[in-house]
């Protein structure tokens, strides 16, 4: 086994990773965002908007960790 | 391949040329082949054909809409057009900046005008004759980091712009740390403070790049299951075929909500910046 099956290895692995990092972060905000909403209907625009900023947050710092492992995964052995 | 991030499209794009010529391509270098830059001519490139035909089609775009006044009355495209520029100009632009942000307002309607129409370029197949065979072309300029980092770089200057003009540079500098903070802190908070000016837009600059890149990458992905099967067996081909089109029509669909998304959150974490800068707190 090459060192290079490796790093495509843990290309797969960082991908799972990240998404439950990421679907776990963004499920929270939804979560809060519906329970505010909820809450207070009248706040649902703004609550709404800040959710999408607060969600393209998170996106961005995975899409660093999802670059790593495509990186990985390019890797030529 | 080994190389830093901003290595990432030329290297890639190399190396799946070679790749693509030998008998048993390799899968990885058949998605970055379709995913990055590649050349267009003698000194045309994929990407920058793309990336000129989104800036001629919003000035065609906004020439149309501005003709299409009758009365002081928006008609036709007119329509679309001005309702997103009050949603910049009130949403975006006034809240986040405050009751100045109407300046700010041409140059985040040039950010998110460009990024959609360049992120909708990239989900229209165009037919190309290459080799003798046709196939289709879809291309997002904005899946080049060079391309982000250029919009990024302006988001930059602009921030910074803001802030020097309104407070002046001594005073810029000075909202750049947070009063009343204990003494001993100060030589931490300027260094990360310092710092924060450059990584708000490298995030802008990394989450725009990558978002275009892997929603191109699981397309092709997804597309590339039919022709990688069909090498195993025909009927194997055959039946990935429904699976591998729904799939991939659903992450068109996905893509199109990206689009717009994207080009939101650019302009609005731009014109945040811009507020911040501009108003410290005090």
């Amino acid at each position: 086994m090459s060192p290079f099956a490796l790093a495509h290895l843990a290309a797969g692995i960082g991908a799972g990773l990240t998404i439950i990092g990421a679907g776990y972060g963004i499920g929270r905000l939804a979560a809060s965002a519906m329970e505010g909403i909820a809450r207070q209907p009248n706040a649902g625009g703004d609550i709404r908007m800040s959710m999408i900023i607060a969600a393209g947050l998170i996106e961005g710092a995975t899409f660093f960790a999802l670059i790593v492992t495509m990186l990985l995964a390019t890797m030529k052995g | 391949m080994n190389a830093p991030l901003l290595l990432l499209t030329a290297s890639a794009a190399a190396e799946a040329g070679r790749a693509a010529e030998t008998a048993q391509p390799d899968p990885a270098a058949i998605v970055m082949h379709h995913v990055t830059d590649q050349p267009f001519g003698l000194i045309w490139s994929h990407h920058l054909v793309f990336f000129l035909a989104a800036a001629a089609l919003v000035l065609v775009i906004v020439r149309i809409a501005i003709r299409g006044y009758r009365a002081g009355i928006p008609t036709g495209l007119a329509t679309p057009v001005e309702s997103l520029v009050l949603f910049i100009r009130d949403e975006i632009a006034e809240k986040s900046i405050g009751h100045d942000g109407r300046k700010f307002t041409p140059l985040l309607c040039s950010f998110f005008f460009f990024i959609l129409v360049a992120a909708l370029l990239g989900l229209v197949p165009f037919p190309i004759l290459r080799h003798g065979h046709w196939g289709t072309l879809a291309v997002t300029s904005t899946g080049n980091i060079a391309v982000t980092a250029a919009l990024a770089a302006i988001s930059l200057l602009a921030q910074q712009y803001a802030g020097i003009s309104r407070n002046g540079l001594f005073g810029h500098l000075k909202g750049l740390v947070p009063p009343g903070l204990p003494l001993w802190l100060l030589p931490v908070m300027i260094v990360i403070e310092v710092l924060g000016i450059f990584t708000k837009p490298f995030t802008l600059m990394v989450r725009l790049f990558a978002n275009m890149l892997a929603g191109h990458m699981v397309i092709t992905v997804l597309l590339l299951l039919i022709p990688m099967l069909a090498g195993v067996s025909a009927a194997m081909g055959i039946g990935i075929i429904p699976v591998s089109l729904s799939l991939g029509l659903f992450i068109l669909l996905l893509e199109l909500l990206v689009a717009f998304v994207q080009a939101y959150i650019f302009t609005m974490l731009t014109a945040i910046f811009i507020g911040m800068y501009a108003h410290p707190a005090h």
